[in-house]
């Protein structure tokens, strides 16, 4: 890596000379990104000046970090050394497209999801993505992380709705693939290649989707449970009915689950009341929430683990594995004293753990837990941690036989490891 | 070139019984469904297991021989043509369901299992595997994977790329690795999101693990007539407007009706346009919104409605559909099969211009589609029997794809690339976004062995200057004219 010979105010000047414009400034105290300060922090107003910077970068040897809306840069926790260049893509907010007759929209990757919502729900469409922080997680952000929320159990996650992609390389080629076609197979598919990449290949410019309609009604069944055992035999029985619910989220210690339906009044109304008696059945206290309430239950349901102190997981298990890594992870932690809060995707399996207490005993676990994982399994990767456990846990963990074409594909895309090196999956 | 030590290595690999050198019998692998590309291999192998397939594409990379992987030869791009100076690698004897895993709803089968195999398998349970491609009695994992197959019922269900979550991927240099896996999101780039859909260009799948979803509580469908093709693109405008996303919404217009009822008999009205339109889901929501589906029919002038009443009669109208393709047999010698996709709401426009074409070219071009998606399957019909019919088939095939990529579309929604369009991929994307594909393909396969002259085109392939009609200078002067 080269560190920068300039001072900041000559490497702020030769930014925005390149650019001609003033998108660039020292990196200031907000800017920290694990406690490093960037040289120069840019935001570009249009898709060239971004491919301008990149291209200036990659021929003078800077290093370059991309930043969205900030919410998950620390969720990105690869160590950082030194920071040249810090790219914002705020600048580029604009819905640029929304073809509501097609059911797609082309947006910028600065613009935030709920600025990108607000402006489609004028034809009572969305880009079906719930991701924690979308009031300030932009669209490229969401992309490069592939991040969802609890409605991934009804419309899938950015590498699902994703149908097309402009990207600008690090060497400054801007790129295109996909379309704005919902199906399309001609070439490689870039734009998946691009999600949950981390910015490691490329910056996205803009990205276009399949929308969904907005449901006319929703309806959350809200139940408590006296075990988890119980909790998982319930998601079980929704499924052996064939429930199809938009959300199915389960939370743990305090055992209870959020069953949402979302379709016409009478439909969602009428599976909210078989998913009660369902509930019942398993023991479960089950009211029917809609409106407000609703909106409340869900919102207390995300801040379990997105509030308080501790580190974040992404931890994926397979359905059968499900109660009993539950089970283990509730056992292990109170031996250990740790504290910890589960939500999670109980049809998918994918769940977000907040966990608190000694820095030692979390490293303990969370390498345990791995220890049950086999790569293809499952997978357990820090989104939230503090330096000191992120020295004693890899961040990613095994990536298992894929790591080196995965490294080939970035040496392609990224041969002078300018854009976010080392903070790409598998430090890429 | 292939020398006698590299064919006794072959066949020391896959067996006397799995090697295929004879003249007469490579002429059953010179073309996949698209017959008009044909290349006959140098050799052709059929291998019984993983480690075999290894030990081909190792063999291959070692010496420097291109190799092409190949299915049930169903698909309609010729992406399995084979290199004429290259090793044909048949998946058709790794025909094993390795696990079927019903409480993950996850099935793990070798890539020569049959796409409807698959449902066959769990629907016992109450599963099935969604993408249902028209060729699916025969069509092979492998080379849905390949191809990233959709299927009719993918508006609601999505492609391929949907519902594989692990692969098992010999690399072009004789590597095998897995992708993806059992659990969702494995950490680490989406390499898997990437193969599928490569057209056997990245490597040679050899095991495949697939998503399994729960039948729906309820399915309806209901077929309608209309006077025009426009007034059946209405209907589906209105049906997207109300927010429905049906599970498949398909047209067929006058042409392709009369080819399916000549092969298979479905009763179809003898109309302009029929509209398949099927919901799935919960009893309660699909009796609902199928209320709203009729209505919206009834407000277009539909007519002719019939309304499956059991899985025979769904069947029924089902098989008219999936077998538009092979039923243009009936009505024309020949047809030429076009996968381009619009956006759905210039479906009126593009329909228009293909009419005029129509009219100007003398063919019958038929039109069989995805009409919720705007993915169009138009059939060109000629008979090769009159000199010259072919090519202007294949002319109009081509001014048809135009269209498409007029209103933003795409020359192909599901049948791939392959050898038969890749000429065209310049006038869809420019040269860096052809440069920066060809970086993905560069990290798997540097020496350009895995299916080569497939899917990215090159100056050898499509001439020096592959991108958008220019005219001739002697055009301009009004001297000559292109027909």
């Amino acid at each position: 890596m080269v560190t920068p010979a300039l001072p900041h105010e000559n490497l702020v000047a030769e930014v925005n000379a390149r650019i001609g414009a003033p998108a660039a400034r020292p990196g200031g105290d907000a800017d920290r990104i694990d406690g490093v300060i960037p040289v120069v922090v840019v935001e570009p107003l249009t898709p060239e000046a971004v491919a301008i910077v990149l291209g200036w970068a990659s021929e003078t040897g800077r290093t370059v970090l991309t930043r969205g809306g900030g919410t998950k840069l620390a969720r990105i926790p690869a160590p950082v050394s030194t920071v040249d260049v810090l790219l914002s893509t705020r600048g580029l907010d604009t819905v640029e497209v929304h073809r509501h007759g097609d059911l797609t929209a082309t947006v910028q990757a600065g613009a935030t999801l709920r600025e990108t919502n607000a402006v489609l729900a004028e034809h009572r469409q969305w880009l079906a993505l719930d991701p924690p922080r979308g009031d300030r997680a932009t669209i490229g952000g969401i992309l490069a992380t592939n991040d969802s929320g609890p409605r991934r159990q009804g419309h899938g996650t950015p590498r699902d709705l994703i149908i097309g992609m402009t990207l600008a390389r690090a060497d400054g080629v801007v790129a295109r693939s996909g379309g704005i076609v919902v199906k399309n197979v001609a070439g490689y598919d870039l734009a998946r290649l691009m999600t949950g990449s981390f910015g490691c290949l490329g910056v996205i410019l803009n990205a276009t989707f399949k929308l969904a309609p907005l449901a006319g009604a929703s309806r959350t069944v809200s139940v408590t449970f006296p075990d988890i055992d119980r909790c998982v035999a319930y998601a079980d029985d929704l499924r052996v009915h064939a429930a199809t619910p938009s959300a199915l989220e389960l939370a743990m210690p305090a055992v209870s689950m959020l069953v949402r339906f979302e379709s016409v009044e009478s439909v969602a109304e009428q599976q909210a009341y078989r998913a009660v008696a369902l509930a019942e059945a398993k023991d479960g206290t089950a009211v029917v929430l809609s409106a407000e309430n609703e909106t409340v239950a869900w919102q207390a349901h995300g801040a379990r683990v997105l509030e308080g102190e501790g580190t974040l997981v992404k931890l994926s298990v397979v359905s059968a594995q499900l109660l009993p890594t539950l089970i283990w992870l509730d056992a292990e932690a109170r031996s250990r004293r740790l504290e910890y809060e589960v939500i999670g995707r109980a049809g998918l399996g994918v769940l977000c753990l907040r966990l608190n207490g000694a820095t030692s005993d979390q490293a303990e676990l969370l390498n345990a837990l791995r220890g049950r994982l086999p790569v293809g399994s499952g997978s357990a990767v820090l989104q939230e941690a503090h330096a000191d456990l992120k020295a004693l846990v890899d961040v990613w963990g095994p990536i298992g036989d894929g790591l080196r074409m995965m490294q080939e594909v970035k040496r392609q895309f990224d041969p002078t490891a300018t854009l976010n090196p080392g903070r790409g999956p598998g430090g890429l | 070139m292939m020398t006698t030590e590299f064919l006794i290595e072959l066949e020391g690999i896959v067996g006397a019984d799995g090697l295929v050198r004879d003249e007469g019998e490579l002429i059953t692998y010179e073309s996949d469904g698209l017959v008009s590309h044909r290349s006959r291999p140098g050799a052709a192998v059929l291998p019984k297991t993983a480690e075999q397939v290894q030990a081909v594409v190792r063999l291959c990379h070692r010496t420097g021989i291109p190799f092409v992987a190949r299915g049930q030869g169903t698909g309609l791009s010729g992406g399995a043509l084979p290199h004429p100076d290259g090793v044909l690698i048949v998946m058709t004897r790794m025909t094993r369901v390795l696990d079927v895993d019903i409480p993950n709803q996850r099935i793990t089968v070798e890539p020569g299992v049959a796409n409807l195999e698959v449902t066959r398998r769990v629907a016992s349970d109450g599963y099935y595997y969604a993408p249902d491609p028209s060729s699916q009695v025969v069509c092979s994992i492998g080379g849905n994977v390949a191809e990233n197959s959709g299927g009719a019922h993918c508006l609601k269900y999505g492609f391929t790329v949907h519902h594989v979550l692990g692969l098992e991927v010999v690399l072009p240099d004789g590597e095998m690795v897995h992708l993806g896996g059992e659990a969702l999101d494995a950490p680490g780039l989406d390499l898997l999101g990437v193969v599928v859909g490569s057209e056997g260009t990245l490597g040679v799948v050899t095991k495949v693990t697939l998503r399994l979803l729960r039948r729906p509580e309820s399915v309806r469908t209901l077929l309608a007539a209309f006077d025009s093709t426009d007034a059946a693109g209405n209907a589906v405008s209105d049906v997207i407007a109300a927010g429905i996303i049906p599970a498949a919404i398909e047209m067929m217009d006058r042409t392709t009706i009369r080819a399916a009822e000549a092969a298979v008999q479905p009763g179809f009205p003898d109309a302009e346009a029929v509209l398949i339109v099927e919901l799935d889901g919960s009893q309660n929501e699909v009796e609902t919104l199928f209320e709203q589906i009729e209505a919206v029919c009834a407000k277009n002038h539909g007519w002719g409605v019939q309304v499956a009443r059991d899985d025979a009669q769904r069947g029924r109208i089902w098989m008219g559909r999936k077998a538009a393709f092979a039923a243009m047999g009936r009505v024309s010698p020949n047809y030429y099969v076009q996968d381009g996709v619009i956006p759905r709401s210039t479906l009126p426009e593009v329909l228009r211009r293909i009419r005029g074409l129509e009219q100007r070219s003398g063919l019958t071009i038929g039109n069989v589609f995805h009409a919720g998606d705007g993915n169009l399957h138009p059939l060109v019909c000629y008979d090769d029997a009159v000199e010259g019919q072919a090519e202007l088939a294949e002319q109009a095939a081509s001014e048809i794809l135009t269209y498409c990529l007029d209103v933003g579309g795409s020359l192909t929604g599901e049948h791939g690339i392959g050898a038969d369009k890749v000429c065209h991929m310049p006038k869809m994307f420019s040269e860096d976004d052809l440069a920066t594909m060809q970086l993905v393909r560069a990290a798997f396969d540097p020496l350009g062995l895995c299916n080569p002259d497939k899917l990215l085109p090159t100056p050898r392939l499509c001439g020096e200057v592959p991108g958008p009609y220019r005219a001739h200078p002697i055009e301009v002067a009004g001297r000559a004219q292109r027909v």
